[in-house]
């Protein structure tokens, strides 16, 4: 910061992002102590990464999680982008209650939504494990992939679709050729946002889970219970480069993107 | 193209009432109409995306009512021109092409011509974000006319350009027009864009076609007062029709050319701004006392009212002094008379009874 350009808004941004970053850096700083706890700082040390990469355990449940949130935000994707086009569609009546019903699946308590489907589950006698998560995975994501992908839609000149048709365009060939595409931006934000979500998820995924079948952050947490294992440090700090890379990988498409058309940036990606 | 008894509604809401034209091929037609007349609602029973409620439209004497936009040999221009984003322009104009399955070779032949005719050569690569209002408006006509349409239609299609680009557009599409031997059918609100285009103007109002036909006729014998009002500046009197060729305002008489109509019928009389002359009270046919003067390049505008109280608006290029009383000059053939509520086909048979006699 030159003295040229000194502004107290500037100190205080700098302050906001010291405190979101600092919690981080100091977990990262004693994945690499050759300590056993985070009381005191014993000198470099891939000791923990050796540990991580030795827990196989651990590495299964970085794949299953991995899979889960693959295919969850894949499917939520495609049947979130239908959904946006039939609210769409739909009669302006029903496009509020629509869009209200979608918006109240965001804003309730992912507490709710896990004791819910574990009640639904239960109920239906699904068997607890992979398929429970990957479906209640599914089905949070969608309001989220809706909720990126309307405003694309909103956004979209209505006379586009006409000037479809009225260049001999099918129903489906308008879609295909001209409304995904124009759209498409929206749907990549809109798979992005689900994945990370998919990810970091942890109250729902901890009670549809069953025996045998675990992810990460539920993971994380009940070994966090027994003592704090810098293993965890280790599996975290793998995890934020993860999602650093996510999201500068994300900037430079959607970078790319916006030379070709202006996309909404969703600056995103705290998949810690 | 015909439209027989066409009426199309929204609801309760009657948009379209009888409407009954004819289209021949080849012509610049223009749909001019205040915002809310139904023109756009016409152009889109046209396209196809919209069918009447009831009557009939005819395309090449068939039926097309049922037909979709996507089967009609007729294509739009857009206000917005609803170029797709995600496309350069090339691909902008080749789409109708590729979807109608014509060959690689072709398309490229095609749309490199389409892009010589509006001037856009060597643009094809170009992003649309890339280009500026008036060639995205190009692009726009490009997509269009690629298609060999039988009918182009443009709606409102300058109304988003500024105003030097407008009037450069409007030479250079009548100029494709002719060139093309297409039909055009072009809406507006703009009445100076309708007047320097077309070949023939429809004037709408209240869902209904208020008169229509070349933009000299419409200009110097309008048919009723909104017309005469919508089209060009004028002024408007009540007068008294006191014999053929004789016209009376607030007691004064004036020699005019019309003729037709009951002895003494009330009537309203149009006497456009530019038609009247400031000369001496003496040399002048009206007093009238001058209220403001505007100057605006070409001529002044002036607004004056006389002994009556009615107001005048002159466009002269001579000067005048705000406060003076001045007198008004114009020629037998200066003076309109309009009948109250007649009908088009009353008007033209009126007309042509005694223009024959001259």
């Amino acid at each position: 910061m030159s003295k040229k350009h000194f502004s107290w808004g500037k100190v205080y941004l700098a302050l906001v992002f010291i405190i979101l970053y600092a919690p981080i850096v100091y977990l990262v700083v004693f994945s690499f102590s050759a300590g056993k706890t985070m009381e005191k700082y014993h000198g470099f040390s891939f000791q923990h990464y050796a540990d991580l990469f030795a827990d196989s355990r651990m590495i299964t449940i970085v794949i299953n999680t991995m899979i889960v949130a693959l295919l969850a935000s894949l499917i939520a994707t495609i049947v979130g982008t239908m959904g946006a086009l039939l609210i769409k569609g739909s009669h302006r009546k029903w496009r509020n209650a629509l869009l209200s019903l979608n918006n109240v699946l965001m804003v309730s308590p992912d507490v709710i939504i896990g004791a819910s489907f574990l009640i639904f589950f239960t109920m239906l006698g699904v068997r607890l494990g992979f398929a429970s998560v990957l479906l209640s995975h599914i089905a949070f994501c969608i309001p989220i992939v809706v909720l990126m992908v309307l405003p694309k839609l909103n956004e979209l000149s209505p006379t586009l679709v006409d000037a479809a048709y009225d260049l001999g365009a099918s129903r489906w060939q308008s879609l295909s050729r001209v409304v995904l595409p124009a759209i498409a931006p929206g749907i990549f934000a809109g798979y992005f946002m689900a994945l990370t979500y998919s990810l970091d998820d942890f109250a729902v995924t901890f009670f549809v889970t069953g025996n045998g079948f675990s992810t990460l952050s539920v993971e994380i947490y009940s070994r966090a219970r027994q003592g704090i294992n810098l293993e965890i440090n280790a599996l975290s700090t793998l995890m934020f480069i993860v999602s650093l890379l996510l999201v500068i990988g994300y900037y430079f498409i959607s970078k790319h993107a916006g030379r070709r058309n202006r996309i909404v940036t969703v600056k995103e990606g705290d998949a810690q | 193209m015909e439209f027989h008894h066409v009426e199309r509604r929204f609801g309760d809401n009657v948009v379209l009432k009888d409407i009954d034209f004819a289209i021949e091929a080849g012509k610049f037609y223009t749909l001019l109409g205040p915002s809310g007349s139904g023109k756009t609602t016409i152009l889109r029973l046209i396209a196809g995306f919209n069918s009447p409620t009831s009557g009939e439209i005819d395309f090449d004497g068939k039926r097309i009512n049922d037909v979709p936009a996507n089967r009609r040999q007729v294509n739009t221009v857009f206000q917005d021109y609803a170029l797709f984003p995600h496309m350069n322009v090339a691909e902008n104009v080749a789409f109708g092409l590729q979807i109608k399955g014509v060959g690689k070779q072709e398309t490229a032949k095609r749309v490199k011509e389409a892009l010589h005719l509006v001037q856009l050569d060597g643009y094809g690569e170009r992003e649309i974000t890339e280009m500026s209002g008036g060639q995205r408006q190009r692009v726009a006509i490009a997509r269009a006319l690629v298609n060999r349409p039988k009918l182009l239609l443009l709606d409102e299609a300058l109304s988003a350009l500024d105003h030097k680009l407008r009037v450069e557009m409007q030479t250079e599409l009548r100029q494709l027009q002719r060139q093309l031997g297409i039909t055009f059918i072009f809406v507006t609100h703009d009445q100076e864009e309708a007047l320097a285009m077309s070949d023939q103007i429809m004037i709408i109002n209240d869902g209904t076609i208020q008169q229509s036909g070349t933009p000299v006729d419409i200009y110097d014998e309008p048919l009723n007062h909104f017309v005469a009002d919508f089209i060009g500046e004028s002024n408007i009197v009540p007068g008294i029709m006191k014999a053929d060729y004789l016209v009376t305002i607030d007691g004064q008489d004036f020699e005019c050319v019309d003729a037709g109509m009951r002895p003494n019928e009330r009537v309203e009389v149009v006497i456009r701004p530019e038609d009247l002359d400031i000369t001496t009270v003496e040399k002048g046919q009206l007093a009238v006392t001058v209220d403001t003067q505007l100057f605006r390049g070409v001529d002044y505008q002036i607004t004056a009212h006389d002994q009556r109280n009615h107001e005048w608006k002159i466009n002269s290029i001579h000067k005048t002094t705000v406060g003076a009383t001045v007198g008004l000059a114009f020629d037998p053939e200066d003076i309109h008379v309009m009948r109250y509520n007649e009908s088009e086909e009353d008007f033209d048979a009126r007309l042509d009874s005694y223009e024959e006699d001259e």
